[in-house]
């Protein structure tokens, strides 16, 4: 195999760190080459985001709307400059799965997916209290309803079974001794500990004794490498490939012990681990919805974000602050069902299609092709290969795309390459048929 | 080998593919009639841990009460089926089923060592396989089973329809794939609508392009596959809804919605075998009372407005409906008026071949285990006899072991 360039992994790196990238992003981070991207990118609060904050500024959300809460996630995952910061919020949102559909409180949502943000890349211990202490939490997971005398076993079980050490490391007695220790953490408005109902008793939690409360218990499962092991296979899941082997898990859990569960430091050790720049990890992943939505959005340069992407992420499979369960989105291969695929085909028809009877649409045919530098129809289809797919389609692929972009609107061979108004009906059919192939659902 | 354009003006874009979905549906529209087998299953799952005890009262069992003195269903509430369990007071519909014997309630389902994980549990149900994990679901297996080869395809269907968003492991299969629809006036390819020729000459290269995709890349092959089964199906089911009308007044719910679809389906001749559908929300932690009494109505009427239906269509002796959840809930009440995660639940089997009645022992309410019922009927000898009865299959081979058969159909 050839060895890649280095611009060829700085695109996928932009892939996995965020939602792709705009041409003139893709020319920033290539001129900063692989290791100095991933420094900038893993330090996200070191760079400005005037211009996010600035958009954001003027469209005054309502945070207690559960569309305007989406709207304005949305907006950070497209304009924002910290990439790395929306797709680790995006992250802990899948892993910490909870629903408005029980909290029925978008404020709540949103704080905690600020929490998301603020804390996605620091202590993994410091992160579980505070989520375990999050309102959205406690009230989707019953905690308001775990009473001294009275336990209810759910935040105990879903904390180890799904946000900690993964189901065969404990036992049913640790389940209820656990939730004996959460007694009393309730949020009316904010967390509130209850002392009347907490359970000071002495516990009997994973073979350790004490008088534990809910912090202790979060502290203990944070350092427990069946954690370490747990939250590295889905971080490297997530960012790099689907089902890593257990060497690399190790590596990377490693890195989380070492680095007292550092997140940050976990992070950039699978963007820099030998596996991440290989054949098994570039295009390995499908999209996610909000990927592809979001993607599409910054390669194509769509100058206005329609009220309803958030709707159209959800028909595909994705529905942000309505994950289906506690275990959040499966990914991979499950994002693919006819019904689902055919949302994604849908999209790339509204995206292509020239909106009502203006020239003004979600994209710019003449623009795009001034800004691909699109001289002909081989241009046409090469530069739009490489700016969606990265070129990577199989050649027949190529050579049937160009007998697409190379006969007329009626579907008649022309004898000259398209121009005008054939070039923009060709221009739009070509980025949807590039949109449905197998390679633009691949990240 | 391209695709004329004769062929898309009639509409027929799934003939591209040697052995794809495409050709298989088109063979079957165009044989009409009804196939050798027409027998099908609708599996109902009941997502989240359906409280059994509340839906299937064991209201002459003082214990009953005793363990849930704020939730337990009142003994004047509960649509009596026997002198021993009946209905919750949500659920008229299916009490009258059960009254025309069309309603099986088979008590006490579950398997051995349960499992209190939501997703641990569930998958074992799917899957059939309580002892390990395993890739394939139990009608997944049957499916390929039961696969069509190229020789016999006229004789061949849909292998399954899956209505939820997300396929379920139960329709996991090896060989054959199963398709996900739920909103039928989206499912079609579209383009842009001022330029039709254009639309033709694009859905002509998709076609072409997706005939012969072929990259090294992890998930290529799946997409190519799903794609290419995505156009062709939403071609001809978008001609069957377009054929239905009914008098059957269903929930106007995603359940509702989902099972009138299924409806549409079976109505229409849809040559399909399964059909798997979702009612989610059962997790009742906290509040039971009127969440499970909202949730057991849905279900209820659902259920109904569908046999009801069917009967209209004539295709009521066809269909089976089966429901089932990952686990049922704890027998004790919780401090939150809700239950926690159980083990053992009630199974309901609709269908107008159904053998009504309760089936099976009930469990004890005092005798537990870890406060939890202990199970008096394996789910897999539920599985077993839909399918040795109901499809004729070889449930050893599906299931891989023999489990005792249920009184469950009518002599036919």
């Amino acid at each position: 195999m050839h060895a890649k360039s280095d611009d060829y992994w700085v695109e996928h790196l932009l892939r996995r760190t965020g939602f792709g990238a705009t041409p003139e992003e893709l020319k920033y981070y290539k001129g900063l080459g692989f290791e100095d991207s991933v420094e900038e990118l893993t330090n996200p609060e070191k760079v400005k985001n005037d211009r996010l904050d600035d958009i954001l500024s003027k469209l005054d959300f309502d945070f207690t709307d559960l569309g305007d809460a989406k709207r304005w996630w949305i907006y950070r995952m497209a304009y924002t400059k910290r990439p790395l910061e929306e797709k680790m919020a995006l992250f802990w949102h899948g892993h910490f799965a909870t629903s408005n559909a029980k909290v029925g409180n978008p404020y709540l949502m949103y704080k905690q997916n600020e929490l998301f943000r603020s804390n996605g890349l620091g202590d993994f211990q410091q992160l579980l209290i505070e989520v375990s202490k999050d309102p959205a939490m406690i009230i989707w997971l019953d905690n308001q309803q775990n009473r001294k005398n009275k336990p209810n076993e759910n935040y105990a079980r879903e904390i180890m079974e799904l946000f900690t050490m993964g189901i065969g490391n404990y036992t049913e007695a640790d389940i209820k001794e656990a939730a004996r220790a959460f007694t009393g953490w309730a949020a009316p408005s904010g967390f509130y500990f209850n002392k009347k109902q907490h359970d000071a008793g002495e516990k009997t939690f994973l073979g350790q004794k004490g008088n534990f409360n809910g912090e202790d218990i979060c502290s203990i499962l944070a350092n427990k490498p069946a954690t370490a092991k747990y939250v590295s296979k889905k971080l490297i899941s997530f960012i790099a490939y689907d089902d890593p082997d257990d060497d690399t898990v190790e590596r990377i859990s490693d890195v989380y012990l070492k680095n007292d569960r550092n997140i940050r430091a976990v992070v950039k050790a699978i963007f820099l681990d030998k596996s991440f720049r290989t054949a098994k990890a570039y295009h390995g992943k499908i999209k996610s919805p909000v990927e592809l939505v979001i993607g599409t959005v910054k390669t194509l340069q769509v100058q206005k974000l329609d009220g309803d992407l958030s709707a159209l992420m959800a028909r595909m499979g994705q529905n942000l602050f309505e994950p289906p369960n506690v275990k959040g989105w499966d990914g991979g291969l499950s994002w693919i069902a006819t019904d689902t695929l055919m949302e994604r085909f849908n999209y790339a028809a509204r995206i292509s299609t020239q909106k009502f009877d203006t020239t003004d649409g979600y994209i710019n045919p003449t623009k795009l092709a001034k800004n691909y530098n699109v001289n002909s129809a081989s241009d046409m289809v090469d530069n739009l290969l490489a700016a969606l797919v990265d070129g990577d389609v199989p050649h027949n692929t190529r050579k049937k795309l160009l007998a697409y972009v190379a006969s007329d609107a009626t579907g008649k061979e022309p004898n000259t390459v398209p121009t005008g108004k054939v070039l923009d009906v060709k221009m739009r059919g070509l980025i949807h048929l590039i949109m449905t192939l197998p390679s633009y659902q691949l990240a | 080998m391209g695709i004329s354009r004769r062929n898309f003006l009639k509409g027929s874009i799934g003939l591209y593919a040697s052995l794809s979905m495409g050709e298989l549906l088109t063979l079957a529209a165009e044989a009409g009639g009804r196939p050798a087998s027409s027998r099908i299953l609708v599996v109902v799952q009941l997502a989240g841990g359906n409280d059994g005890l509340n839906m299937v009262v064991p209201f002459a069992d003082d214990a009953y009460y005793k363990a849930r003195p704020t939730i337990g269903i009142k003994q004047k509430d509960v649509l009596q089926l026997n002198q021993s369990v009946g209905l919750h007071t949500g659920m008229p519909e299916l009490a009258e089923q059960f009254k025309k014997g069309k309603l099986a309630v088979i008590q006490g389902v579950g398997y051995p060592e349960p499992s209190r994980s939501h997703f641990r549990s569930i998958e074992i149900w799917q899957t059939a396989e309580p002892r390990k994990v395993k890739d394939t679901g139990w009608l997944g297996r049957y499916l390929d089973l039961s696969a069509p080869t190229k020789a016999n395809a006229s004789d061949t269907f849909f292998p399954a329809i899956n209505v939820d968003p997300i396929l379920p492991k139960t329709l996991s299969a090896q060989k054959v794939i199963v398709p996900s629809v739920n909103n039928v006036a989206e499912f079609q390819f579209k383009a842009d609508p001022k330029n039709e020729a254009d639309r033709l000459a694009q859905i002509e290269a998709f076609n072409s392009i997706y005939k012969d995709f072929k990259l090294d890349r992890h998930y290529v092959d799946q997409l190519r596959a799903v794609g290419m089964d995505t156009t062709a199906a939403s071609d001809y089911l978008n001609k069957i809804v377009q054929n239905y009308k009914t008098t059957s007044q269903y929930p106007n719910d995603g359940f509702g919605k989902g099972l009138k679809f299924i409806a549409q389906m079976i109505t229409g001749g849809v040559n399909c075998k399964i059909y798997n559908i979702t009612l989610g929300g059962f997790d009742t932690h906290t509040n039971e009372g009127r969440n499970h009494d909202q949730l057991l109505r849905k279900l209820s009427s659902g259920l109904n407005a569908f046999q009801q239906d069917l009967e209209a269509h004539n295709k009521d002796q066809d269909v089976v409906v089966m429901t089932f959840s990952e686990f049922g809930r704890r027998v004790a009440e919780n401090g939150g008026r809700g239950t926690d995660h159980g083990t053992a639940a009630p199974m309901l089997v609709l269908g107008s071949s159904i053998k009504g009645g309760v089936i099976g022992d009930a469990p004890s309410l005092t005798n537990l285990e870890d406060g939890d019922l202990k199970y008096k009927t394996d789910f897999r000898t539920v599985y077993a006899t839909i399918l040795d009865r109901w499809f004729s299959a070889d449930s050893k081979q599906v299931l891989g072991d023999k489990f005792d058969q249920l009184d469950l159909f009518q002599k036919t």
